[in-house]
């Protein structure tokens, strides 16, 4: 209340950043749009002088690398429940600054930032870390019941992700303090509590690959990965090499509720970045130069994360329904966009990696000393309690210049390999050469927007 | 406490934030330091603490992590010295999200939880302005760092004090004269159309009047504008001096497009360093402000005539001789404001001192104790220069300094004197009960 009521009561200092996006701002960043937009389209184009047989075999090349031992899942797991332990007791009794405490950055930016980069690049590592294996295990151990007590039904589909994957989200991007280091280990505790009863009362496997919505997204980033484990066999698995997105392009088409659940993925980064840019919070009536702090834009923000979402999702079933038309398919919509929907994973990672990037380099300073020195009482665990976070790795023009790049090239390259992925899904499903090249005009001429839309949320002026 | 001084490690700093902030650890670590032969004689030894409500997250984090940075270096030096009252100071960090609400929350965790001594370090006025009523029903004394008028116009309450840094009124008015007798009587001031900017147009305005200067145009940018060219032909051509105070992202774009509007001649510019505080003054797109004044809170380079106490707080800091950390060439600090925190943190150690301060039950003599000071002399305490205190306006008076624009380089010009700023006083706190 005080804060829509205090800046047209009170006279304020404004002082609005003007480093990093004012850098960007001078760029001719509309360049970068408009040849990522053109990249993207030509690619499309490119693919119909193409035979499929091409992508086909260059998503089916392997390299085999070697085995590992799956008895090894319950030591990896069990460490990392210990480092959730001991994370949770350092967010309840360890510092109150969300920047000096391990949990927050822990959780914000290694795991969740850098986690999902590194399984996007090499593979379900989640599979093997995953801090619910071990004490599921345990407890099955003394209940003796593995597969659960009930079969998950069916017709849950991935609605429990769905929903949960919402929560995350809301938690993460619109409510007040998600970094505050006792409030997140009360909202991990409780939800890691619940994910434990239901995969005891579901069954791990079906729980996690369904179910639980961290353990649901990242194993699908994994789908993205140069890396390939095969199935469990005789206690081991295969690993081999392969193309990035090769793995896309065979994976099993997913139910209504899993496309929903991955357009909800990519809705929530893109809202992300949204909601700080002046566009949004202008629309709203809210001055971006004295923005008032999450409290005022609560309705607001949880609005956008859904309209976000509704948005992509329709856009995205109707480029789909669209392309079946074109192609004269009678493929069920539900069925090709399931297949389909596996080509915005790299979009998907694209997103995260250039959304986050800057967070993630001055965070992960900042928890590599928290880490050393979990509840601030002057241990040094790991020689880098003192160490001096180099924000100004980031700062300034030539900098401001680097970040751009490497954002701009993740988004274009991202949309480029989500053209080459959707071709290679729709000529599984088409049959054809020509019917996949048509089926795939409206989602080109989607993916060529998001192109451009996330383009524009990294060089449009941003709030934060 | 590890002060290894090796620029080029990326392990090593001139003070290291957790050491000088971590709290309990701290105090007990003093234990063992020189000091402690003058903390084992004061009557308790427990820690004063200080709830610092930072910026962490959030819109204001950029200047939060310079804040943090000051308070660490202040608390550091006040510890080393004895501490307050012969106790040691011990920081509890709180985040406040830069959000009004969290801000309000976050003293009450302070004066209920934490049970800290006071509640120390605001910058962004929407958070102080949201968090006073919560000090003020809690009479947990509220040291903000903030730079706006907000205390000083009596709308905050008795618990609200600004000792560490004058306000947007007294900076609007201290330039006046410098401006209107050495770069133009015919002034047209660009602004954000909101309340920052309507605080220059309605401070700077009357101030340039009264010494002969003329407000020859007004113009408010929208807040969201990121384009600027089409507003420059509502400047009139016998402006002598452009007075701007934009802020945001789009600073630099508004800049090089007036540069490009001008082509290196037009008016004489007069800026607030705000516009661009922890920017490097080299950035592309400046060149045209080669040449243009500045108002600065406190002078972001090394100046030559710089005084003893100004190179020991840079030096306590952290700060090499363009402003930027000596740890990272590329951190360019929040000078002209963050010296507000040294200054706010040392008045709280005298204040405590004065009132021969014990625990919460003497909060209340904390205030008076603080409203009865006057005079701040310039010296290791008051790095930035000598202030003057109106206790019953919870507002510190000083000088500022003007700079002009010398091969990339921000030189101090001139020094406003205290009076240049005064004001007639709007509201007496002191008439509150407590």
């Amino acid at each position: 209340m005080f804060g829509l009521a205090g800046p047209a009561l009170f006279p304020a200092e404004a002082l609005a950043h003007a480093a990093d996006r004012g850098h960007v701002l001078l760029l001719p960043t509309g360049y970068y749009l408009l040849g990522g937009a053109a990249a993207v389209a030509l690619t499309f184009l490119a693919l119909a002088f193409m035979p499929p047989s091409l992508l086909e075999g260059l998503a089916r090349v392997r390299l085999a690398i070697g085995s590992v031992p799956t008895r090894l899942r319950m030591v990896t797991s069990a460490a990392t429940f210990l480092l959730l332990i001991g994370l949770v007791t350092a967010g309840i009794l360890g510092s109150r600054d969300p920047l000096s405490n391990p949990l927050p950055l822990v959780f914000w930016t290694v795991f969740w930032i850098g986690l999902t980069l590194l399984q996007g690049v090499v593979g379900n590592l989640w599979w093997w870390i995953n801090p619910l294996y071990a004490p599921w295990r345990a407890l099955t151990g003394l209940t003796g019941h593995r597969e659960g007590f009930v079969p998950m039904p069916d017709r849950l589909g991935y609605w429990p992700a769905v929903a949960l994957f919402f929560g995350f989200a809301w938690f993460e991007l619109v409510y007040l303090a998600p970094d505050d280091p006792a409030r997140l280990a009360t909202v991990v505790t409780i939800y890691f509590s619940a994910n434990l009863v239901a995969a005891l009362a579901f069954g791990y496997e079906e729980w996690t690959r369904r179910g639980e919505c961290l353990s649901v997204f990242l194993g699908m980033i994994a789908r993205l990965a140069i890396v390939e484990g095969s199935k469990v066999e005789s206690g081991r698995r295969r690993i081999a090499l392969c193309l990035p997105g090769a793995k896309l392009v065979s994976a099993e088409p997913l139910p209504p509720s899993g496309t929903l659940f991955l357009l909800l993925a990519l809705s929530t980064v893109s809202f992300d970045g949204l909601m700080r840019t002046f566009l949004w919070l202008g629309l709203f009536g809210v001055n971006p130069l004295e923005f008032p702090g999450r409290s005022a834009v609560t309705g607001i923000s949880s609005f956008g994360l859904l309209a976000t979402f509704v948005v992509l999702g329709a856009a995205f079933h109707a480029a789909v329904a669209l392309g079946e038309r074109l192609a004269g398919a009678s493929e069920s919509i539900s069925s090709a966009a399931g297949a389909l929907v596996w080509s915005i994973i790299p979009i998907s990672m694209a997103y995260h990696f250039s959304h986050y990037l800057t967070s993630f380099v001055i965070n992960g300073q900042y928890a590599l000393a928290a880490l050393s020195d979990p509840l601030m009482s002057g241990a040094d665990l790991f020689g880098t309690a003192g160490m001096h976070v180099q924000a100004g790795m980031l700062m300034g023009a030539e900098r401001a210049w680097l970040v751009w790049n490497l954002q701009a090239a993740a988004i274009v390259g991202g949309h480029l390999l989500a053209v080459l992925v959707a071709h290679a899904v729709a000529f599984r499903l088409y049959g054809s050469a020509d019917a996949a090249t048509r089926s795939q005009v409206p989602l080109a001429v989607l993916m060529v927007l998001y192109t451009v839309f996330g383009l524009w949320l990294l060089s449009s002026p941003t709030a934060a | 406490m590890t002060d290894i001084r090796k620029p080029s490690s990326l392990l090593t700093s001139t003070i290291s934030r957790r050491n000088a902030l971590k709290g309990l650890g701290a105090a007990a670590a003093i234990g063992t330091a020189p000091g402690f032969v003058r903390y084992a004689q004061a009557q308790s030894s427990a820690p004063i603490k200080i709830g610092f409500q930072a910026h962490r997250t959030g819109i204001g984090a950029a200047y939060g992590r310079w804040y943090e940075r000051t308070t660490a270096a202040a608390v550091k030096a006040i510890n080393d010295a004895g501490g307050i009252n012969g106790r040691p100071v011990e920081i509890i960090t709180e985040d406040d999200g830069t959000d009004a609400a969290r801000g309000a929350e976050v003293v009450e965790k302070f004066a209920n939880q934490h049970r800290t001594d006071i509640v120390y370090g605001t910058l962004f006025s929407h958070v102080v302005v949201g968090s006073a009523p919560a000090a003020g029903e809690l009479k947990i004394p509220y040291y903000v760092v903030s730079e706006g008028y907000h205390v000083a116009s009596g709308k905050m309450n008795r618990y609200v004090l600004q000792p560490g840094i004058t306000d947007v009124r007294a900076q609007c008015r201290s330039v006046a004269p410098w401006i209107t007798s050495n770069v133009g009587k015919k002034i047209t001031m660009i602004y954000p159309d909101y309340a920052f900017g309507h605080d220059h147009r309605d401070f700077f305005g009357p101030a340039a009047a009264e010494q002969g200067g003329e407000v020859v145009a007004q113009i408010p940018i929208p807040p969201t504008e990121s384009s600027f060219t089409r507003y420059f032909p509502q400047i009139p051509a016998d402006t002598d001096v452009i007075y701007h105070v934009m802020v945001g992202p789009a600073v630099l774009t508004f800049v090089k497009e007036l540069g490009e509007f001008y082509g290196g001649s037009g008016p004489k510019l007069f800026g607030f360093i705000d516009s661009l505080e922890a920017v490097n003054i080299n950035s592309p797109g400046l060149e045209f402000l080669e040449g243009s004044h500045f108002w600065e809170g406190m002078p972001r380079y090394l100046q030559e005539d710089a005084t003893d106490a100004e190179k020991a707080y840079r030096e306590a800091v952290g700060l090499d001789e363009t402003g930027a950390s000596v740890n990272d060439a590329n951190d360019v600090s929040t000078a002209a404001h963050m010296f507000g925190c040294w200054e706010t943190l040392h008045i709280i150690k005298d204040a405590m001192e004065a009132a021969d301060y014990r625990g919460p039950e003497d909060r209340a003599k904390l205030i008076e104790a603080t409203e009865a000071m006057t005079e701040f002399p310039e010296g290791p305490a008051h790095p930035q220069g000598a202030k003057v205190f109106n206790g019953k306006i919870h507002q510190v008076f000083g000088s500022q300094s003007i700079s002009v624009v010398e091969n990339g380089r921000l030189n101090v010009v001139h020094r406003t004197s205290i009076e240049d700023g005064m004001y007639e006083p709007e509201a007496d706190y002191t008439t509150q009960p407590l």
